[in-house]
């Protein structure tokens, strides 16, 4: 069967060309391009909520953009089982939803983000399950409010119930520290209990041509269709 | 009207008195408003016109060349590259974050409204000595705001340069270049078409901000200024700029409207003024209907910098058509006038017709000045004594001055990779990204050597030129086109005159020779506090491309023994400017010898020689030789752990500067092949040594690479804190 998804556009997302086009190059079937205030969803496989600035961001990342028409029909999806993923603003605007737990804070250094760092996969799911465990992945980020943060027992439910999908990590030669903005327990990317929805602050869709700095960002691609 | 208030205004009386006579009548409030805003030095170029008009614009690649919103080359197939570099220095230092964040607002738009979507941002930005807490102020707010703007519209930051001087503690530059793609076909200019057309106004609403910021940007600062002139600073809103530019990409592409103008400096005023110029029509503009934030005069309407704000014309039958698209981005739209057959420009406001004046009189009669210039005097000839400086301490005081190590500080500010099209983000000789879709490289440098061009602004400006053109080649991008920002202080003085005049003659010579011509540009007078003038800084962006990224050269190490090589002609230390002053700290201006003059036929050879070992993957890295020699280019050339061990006869050379130098590291197996084609561009190869893993070695001196490396990639953070 072939393989669909949907990229969601907010005024403000500067991603979603970026993520059509990983979606495009790596899966075989079709990718909607669906305007926040559309109200359904087409039948999909996958969505992905691109990263960028929706709504200016202004208020909070991604509060405004919680609150799109299309967000209905994208919790239905989630809800119907189907994957759903958040890269950057994405990830913010889930934990905004509510469909993810814990809050992106401002960089610890306070200032912007843009470079690449290293993760690695801490626990195993759909969508990182093509990786092996000790693989070390570049991947650009860029963002600042990636500070992952949560209450203490969302952390235990995240422990529990092994929802860390990935970890900043040290990379080989880097002379920075691995864990790049604060995070709580290095926290890169986080699922859902179902593990269906990732929510993600690197941007793979930026890793993964032969000219980009790393193709890791294929292997969660590959993941999700293996 | 009373002088002082013609004094305010930026005119001088005689300007004024030009004007009286052609009208014969007194002039309104608002019209004194008008003049003010397109006779200085910002919109109507009246000091370097002359000058400017003497430089190359035009060859077979060239689509557009200067007087459009921004220069467009022709990259074969369907594509055109739109770019254009703009200065933003006067609102920088002023307020460095809003400042700095409008003007890469600012160059946005300036491709954009060519119908082009951005896909890069270069910055060449320059503060006094880190010294000063002011300096450090000002750093962090220029790089918040660049970074705070290009980053939320989305557009990658993908290189240019920061330099610290101290002629620039009172008057830190700012300047923001932005290259877009567009399809040849689907070019959109400033130019109205129909006689009748709607002028409809798009974006922000107008409010206070920036009143007069371009004649402030034409005016000496004094000290105590600053505070006064706060309130003439734009300021930004990026997500608004972001909902602007898709919006208007596609109205451009809907076919609904005929031309398009950005709202840049001097406003409403100046883009309708320039709009009825190049259409030889007139414009009528209700100035009851600009959309206003606030309650506002005429006067303030006309002068007003507000950001994120469109012009354009529209024939009548399609004004719901394209209120429909706007709305979909929730931007404001309102039809404010119309073009006329009158050649005269109109606005009323509140029933009143305020403005009513030929368009003649602001355009073609704006003024035009021969001012006074002196040429530099001969320098007499100085031979400077290294005896005292050893490897360690040459070593040290690149290591210790911000202007040679890692910026990634600055650039880890900037989303370098948004579009997914980024193939060498900042830090590299120059920055690349991949027209999307296809397999076309475009690559981008900045460059300026300031102090070259005080001492001599001739022959500096061909080495400035010289060098943009090696940062491309060494990538294997086929250098295209220029844009400049000429950056001068009072051309009032003839010295600093005579330093603008011999530049662009610099350029002229350059950019001719080198088949570059310029396409686009801008002019940053007054850049002086007191009597502290910056040093001369005419910045060149240059453009390249390669139609096959596979082909580009890194900049970095690929692999350990891997032969390191270099070509170009070693200028001796007393002939190295920077050399002498940051090894040496000669600082007295009369102290330098003259620069020597750049061989531009040597430059074309080694590039030859460069483009055709890379178009048959000769070369496995490749890097210019620039301000602070050899040993700089090898520190910037060092990947994850690869060093090197080399050797040279006179290890003075490893730190001076080169004429047509470039370092290039080869797989040993093609040494006979690279030497052949070396042969062939009668170029002369000379051997360094090896690429070595965790190494740093000269003449058998180790030095420890850890400690180098490091020191290299994290002083400039630990300097500037």
């Amino acid at each position: 069967m072939t393989f669909k998804s949907a990229v969601i556009t907010f005024p403000g997302s500067n991603c979603d060309r970026d993520a059509v086009t990983y979606l495009e190059d790596l899966t075989a079937g079709p990718v909607y391009k669906i305007w926040h205030e559309e109200s359904t969803l087409p039948n999909v496989d996958l969505v992905i909520l691109p990263g960028g600035f929706s709504f200016g961001d202004y208020l909070r990342s991604g509060a405004m953009a919680s609150k799109s028409q299309i967000i209905k029909d994208v919790v239905k999806h989630a809800e119907s089982g189907k994957y759903l993923m958040g890269i950057c603003n994405g990830f913010q605007i889930l934990t905004e939803i509510g469909l993810l737990h814990g809050a992106l804070l401002q960089n610890n250094g306070l200032k912007f983000l843009g470079k690449n760092c290293f993760i690695k996969k801490r626990n195993r799911n759909n969508f990182n399950k093509s990786i092996d465990d000790d693989k070390i992945l570049e991947i650009p980020v860029a963002h600042n409010e990636g500070n992952f943060y949560c209450d203490e027992d969302t952390l235990k439910d995240l422990l529990d119930n092994e929802l860390i999908a990935f970890e900043y990590c040290d990379g080989q030669y880097s002379l920075d520290e691995a864990n790049i903005n604060g995070s709580l327990k290095n926290i890169a990317g986080i699922t859902n209990k179902k593990k269906n929805i990732l929510g993600l602050m690197p941007h793979p869709e930026r890793a993964y041509q032969k000219y980009h700095s790393s193709e890791d960002g294929k292997l969660i691609i590959e993941s999700i269709l293996s | 009207m009373n002088d002082d208030l013609i004094l305010q205004h930026g005119l001088t009386l005689d300007e004024f008195s030009i004007i009286k006579n052609y009208l014969k009548r007194d002039l309104t409030i608002e019209e004194l408003g008008i003049f003010s805003a397109m006779w200085n030095e910002h919109c109507c170029y009246k000091t370097s016109k002359k000058w400017l008009k003497k430089l190359p614009t035009n060859n077979e690649i060239v689509i557009q060349g200067p007087g459009e919103n921004a220069g467009i080359i022709d990259l074969e197939d369907q594509d055109g590259i739109a770019f254009k570099i703009e200065s933003h220095n006067h609102p920088s230092y002023i307020e460095p974050f809003n400042g700095s964040a409008t003007g890469v607002g600012g160059i946005l738009r300036d491709i954009f409204t060519m119908g082009a979507r951005p896909i890069a941002t270069l910055d060449s930005i320059r503060f006094g000595a880190i010294t000063t807490d002011k300096t450090r102020f000002l750093l962090n707010g220029v790089v918040h705001g660049i970074g705070h703007y290009g980053n939320c519209i989305g557009i990658p930051n993908i290189g240019g340069e920061c330099e610290f001087e101290h002629s620039y503690d009172f008057n830190n530059l700012v300047n923001a270049m932005a290259i877009g793609h567009v399809k040849k076909d689907a070019i959109f200019y400033s130019k109205p078409k129909t006689l009748g057309g709607l002028i409809v106004y798009i974006g922000s609403k107008t409010g206070k901000d920036g009143i007069h910021g371009a004649s402030m940007a034409s005016d000496v600062f004094s000290e105590d200024d600053e505070d006064d002139k706060r309130p003439s600073v734009q300021v930004g809103d990026p997500f608004m700029e972001k909902l602007l530019m898709e919006g208007c990409l596609e109205l451009m592409a809907s076919g609904f409207i005929e031309s398009m103008q950005d709202m840049g400096a001097a406003g409403i005023t100046s883009s309708s003024v320039e709009m009825a110029s190049k259409g030889n029509v007139g414009v009528h503009i209700d100035l009851d209907k600009v959309p206003l934030r606030q309650p506002l005069s005429a006067y303030e309407i006309l002068l007003s910098e507000s950001q994120e704000r469109m012009l354009a014309v529209i024939d009548k039958d399609n004004d719901d058509k394209v209120r429909k698209i706007l709305q979909k981005w929730q931007i404001d739209y309102e039809v404010i006038g119309e073009i006329t057959n009158t050649k005269r420009v109109v606005f009323t406001s509140q029933g009143k017709e305020v403005v009513n004046l030929p368009v003649d009189i602001i355009v073609e009669d704006a003024p035009e000045y021969d001012r006074e210039f002196f040429i530099p005097r001969k320098r007499k000839e100085k031979t400077f004594d290294t005896k005292n400086l050893n490897l360690d301490l040459l070593i040290e005081n690149q290591l210790n001055n911000l202007n040679y190590i890692d910026k990634s500080w600055v650039y880890n500010q900037y989303d370098s990779t948004v579009m997914g099209d980024t193939i060498k983000d900042p830090g590299q000789s120059a920055g690349v990204v991949k027209i999307h879709g296809t397999n076309k490289a475009i690559g981008a440098t900045t460059d300026c050597n300031p102090l070259y061009i005080r001492i001599n602004p001739k022959k500096g400006m061909k080495a400035t030129v010289a060098e943009s053109y090696r940062n491309l080649i060494s990538s294997n991008l086929k250098p295209l086109a220029i844009t400049n920002n000429l950056n001068f202080a009072s051309p009032l003085d003839p010295n600093i005159m005579g330093e603008l005049v011999l530049s662009i003659d610099g350029l002229k010579e350059a950019a001719s020779y080198l088949n570059t011509p310029i396409v686009s540009g801008n002019v940053s007078l007054y850049n002086q506090t007191n009597d502290q003038p910056i040093k001369p800084t005419p910045v060149i962006g240059m453009v390249g491309s390669n139609l096959n990224y596979e082909k580009l050269n890194s900049n970095f190490f690929q692999g350990e023994d891997d032969e390191i090589l270099y070509i170009g002609k070693c200028l001796d230390p007393s002939y190295s400017p920077y050399f002498l002053q940051d090894q040496l700290n000669i600082r007295e201006m009369n102290s330098f010898n003259d620069l020597a003059d750049t061989n531009l036929d040597e430059e074309l050879k080694a590039a030859n020689f460069i483009l055709e070992s890379s178009e048959q993957g000769l070369i496995r890295s490749c890097n210019d030789i620039s301000r602070g020699g050899i040993f700089n280019s090898l520190l910037k050339m060092i990947k994850k752990d690869l060093g090197f061990k080399i050797e040279i006869q006179n290890l003075i050379n490893l730190f001076c500067e080169f004429s047509a130098g470039y370092v290039i590291s080869i797989n040993k197996k093609n040494k006979e092949k690279i030497s052949e084609i070396s042969k062939k561009n009668n170029i002369e190869l000379y051997k360094l040594g090896v690429v070595k893993k965790s190494t740093i070695d000269i003449n058998n001196q180790k030095i420890d690479f850890k400690d180098v490396y490091t020191k290299y990639k994290k002083n400039f953070e630990n300097i500037i804190h």
